[in-house]
């Protein structure tokens, strides 16, 4: 058997990084090699593969492998809690809402109402994140609708979303008001069980983005999250993802993506803009080449 | 006011639209119906046809793009050979969008990488390098080699240096190096030339 | 310190580039295709945008277009650089808004004056 040689050179590591980045977007600078050699070896490992030039060539020349996605897990850090990435929340709230609001007022048809897509659901903690941090932090609720649709392709997560029931690790971020006023804490079981007001707000939805037919009655959103989704798709599913959000969304609406994650690898339907706190990607208002 | 429960129907019945209404309503209906008679016509036999007619004269991107992801949903050898024609167009939009979607399909356009490699338009071999840049074929190595050996076009060379400093191998060395003499006074070939090697000889 | 974004997917290409106006005095900046530029461009300012034509996601005409629609970018010189070699993609590239259309491969010396001059003269 011939002996194993993890080691990943300078060289390996440039071409490596400059393969992944164009997959992903994803650049990692050479402070960063200590951390990306340790998950390649890892991977190497867990594949059986003796060296980084033969994993590299299976990664590279492989078609029907789904390496890919998985080395994508190891190099992102892909936690579900409640308020993650809590700065595109505060961006929804302090900018994103309000000019939606004077979207739908300069519409043919003015509307009172606004809709939200949160996908993928998970297990529930984005959508009930936003539902919270709507409340909370959006004086425009007092005026105006709001509705969350959150969905997800596997019903076991939809089941758990609706049951509401968090472990300390999912609500450790929260603030103690927020924990107090929203959930129920279940001394026994140590588990945090979300008030009912909050779950009865949201429409739970099982989707598969792949499957055009199915997609179709999403329709209207003014603000779509969907992250740490898209990464994991492969070509192709990525650009339907992106075509199915563009017909969803309305003139004018958003689209928050990932930390990691870029739409400059997944398409160029959307306009960049750039935020405050963060950079949401836009369905153009009027349209041209 | 506040959060309210949506009654969205998400799983209401479409109606369907005839092939001729669809075929109309491609050509000539708004930016979103464009997009969604393009959809509808992914499923219908005699659709293909008319979509690849589209994209000839269709100019607004969001439609393009819905053509494309459309006629994806069935990607067959044909439809490779139909895109491959796409390579020629005068739209910069399509013609790249066709090499991003062409990368994906080793199995269907393996077959035609060597004719592109030799066609008469020096453009065209430079989109054929341009695929190679993320086929996931056992052979672009190899391909990408022939073009160093006998390209005479010092961009299409250039290109295929690039994408060897990703997936060359050491014994494409010597082939690499005799580049700097047969295209001599090319910074940026030499520069191009030198990265690959020593990415490739460094290599574990 | 002038910044420069050299917008290109060929890696080499962009390393190059980067090379020379590093040497020259400039800051540099990367991205791979159109949408990552304008992600950039949108985040940071920069004096100047070095733009292959042929990208994947968005190209380099639809980039400049992007670029001269948004107010807060629109007067960032552009320097396209394209294997197109006919008078007719130079034409095109002055009618949709570059500042200068350089044809690959492109002289060093001329990359980094041409540089020089779009961003205000020497560093």
């Amino acid at each position: 058997m011939p002996m194993a040689n993890d080691h990943i050179t300078e060289a390996d590591f440039e071409r490596f990084r400059d393969f992944f980045y164009r997959k992903t977007g994803i650049h990692f600078d050479v402070s960063k090699r200590y951390f990306v050699d340790k998950r390649l070896q890892a991977r190497m490992a867990a594949t059986g593969h003796p060296d980084f030039r033969s994993y590299f060539t299976e990664l590279r020349f492989n078609p029907k492998n789904s390496e890919i996605e998985q080395l994508i897990n190891s190099m992102t850090v892909n936690e579900t809690y409640f308020f993650r990435e809590q700065y595109q929340f505060e961006c929804m709230t302090e900018e994103v809402m309000d000019e939606l609001v004077r979207n739908n007022i300069n519409m043919r048809v003015p509307t009172k109402s606004l809709k939200i897509w949160s996908i993928p659901s998970s297990s529930g903690e984005e959508p009930y994140s936003i539902a919270i941090f709507l409340l909370e932090h959006w004086p425009g609720i007092e005026e105006y609708d709001v509705e969350i649709i959150s969905s997800d392709i596997d019903t076991a997560m939809l089941a758990k979303c609706k049951k509401g029931i968090y472990s300390e690790r999912s609500v450790q971020y929260l603030p103690k008001n927020i924990k107090d006023k929203y959930f129920k804490y279940d001394a026994l079981t140590k588990f945090y069980h979300l008030s009912p007001d909050i779950k009865n707000a949201i429409n739970f939805t099982q989707v598969n983005l792949a499957d055009i037919k199915q997609t179709r009655s999403y329709r209207n959103y003014d603000l779509i999250f969907c992250r740490n989704l898209l990464i994991y798709f492969d070509d192709i599913s990525r650009r339907n993802a992106a075509e199915v959000f563009f017909d969803a969304l309305k003139p004018g609406g958003y689209i928050f993506l990932g930390h990691s994650e870029s739409m400059s690898r997944i398409s160029s339907l959307f306009t960049v803009k750039k935020f405050r706190k963060a950079i949401a990607y836009q369905k153009p208002l009027e349209r041209g080449l | 006011m506040g959060l309210k429960k949506s009654t969205d129907k998400t799983d209401e019945p479409q109606d369907s639209v005839s092939f001729e209404a669809l075929v109309e309503l491609l050509n000539h209906g708004s930016m979103a119906e464009k997009r969604l008679a393009a959809r509808d016509l992914a499923d219908h036999p005699n659709g293909r046809s008319e979509l690849i007619l589209a994209l000839q004269n269709e100019t607004d991107v969001a439609v393009l793009e819905a053509i494309l992801d459309s006629l994806q949903q069935h990607f067959d050898a044909q439809l490779a050979n139909d895109l491959l024609d796409y390579l020629r167009s005068e739209n910069v939009f399509v013609r790249n969008e066709v090499i991003g979607i062409l990368q994906n399909y080793p199995d269907f356009v393996g077959p035609h990488i060597l004719a592109l490699l030799n066609d008469v338009d020096s453009d065209v071999r430079i989109f054929a390098v341009d695929i190679l840049q993320l086929l996931a074929h056992p052979d672009t190595p190899q391909w990408l080699l022939s073009v160093i050996k006998d390209e005479q076009h010092i961009n299409v060379v250039a290109a295929a240096v690039d994408r060897l400093a990703e997936v060359g191998t050491p014994e494409m060395i010597p082939e690499l190096q005799a580049l700097t003499e047969r295209f001599p006074n090319q910074p940026y070939l030499s520069f191009a030339v030198k990265t690959a090697i020593h990415r490739i000889a460094e290599a574990s | 310190m002038k910044r420069v974004l050299v917008v290109d997917d060929a890696v080499t290409v962009r390393l190059y580039h980067c090379d020379l106006l590093k040497t020259a005095g400039f800051d540099v900046c990367e991205a791979e295709n159109g949408v990552e530029a304008l992600e950039h461009a949108m985040q940071q300012p920069f004096d100047l945008m070095l733009v292959d034509v042929n990208m994947p996601k968005m190209d380099g005409y639809r980039l400049m277009c992007e670029v001269r629609r948004q107010e807060a970018l629109r007067g960032i010189p552009i320097v396209m650089i394209s294997t197109e070699q006919e008078e007719q993609d130079r034409q095109q590239a002055y009618a949709k808004g570059a500042n200068y259309y350089l044809v690959k491969p492109a002289e060093p010396e001329l990359l980094v004056n041409i540089a020089l001059v779009m961003t205000g003269g020497s560093q």
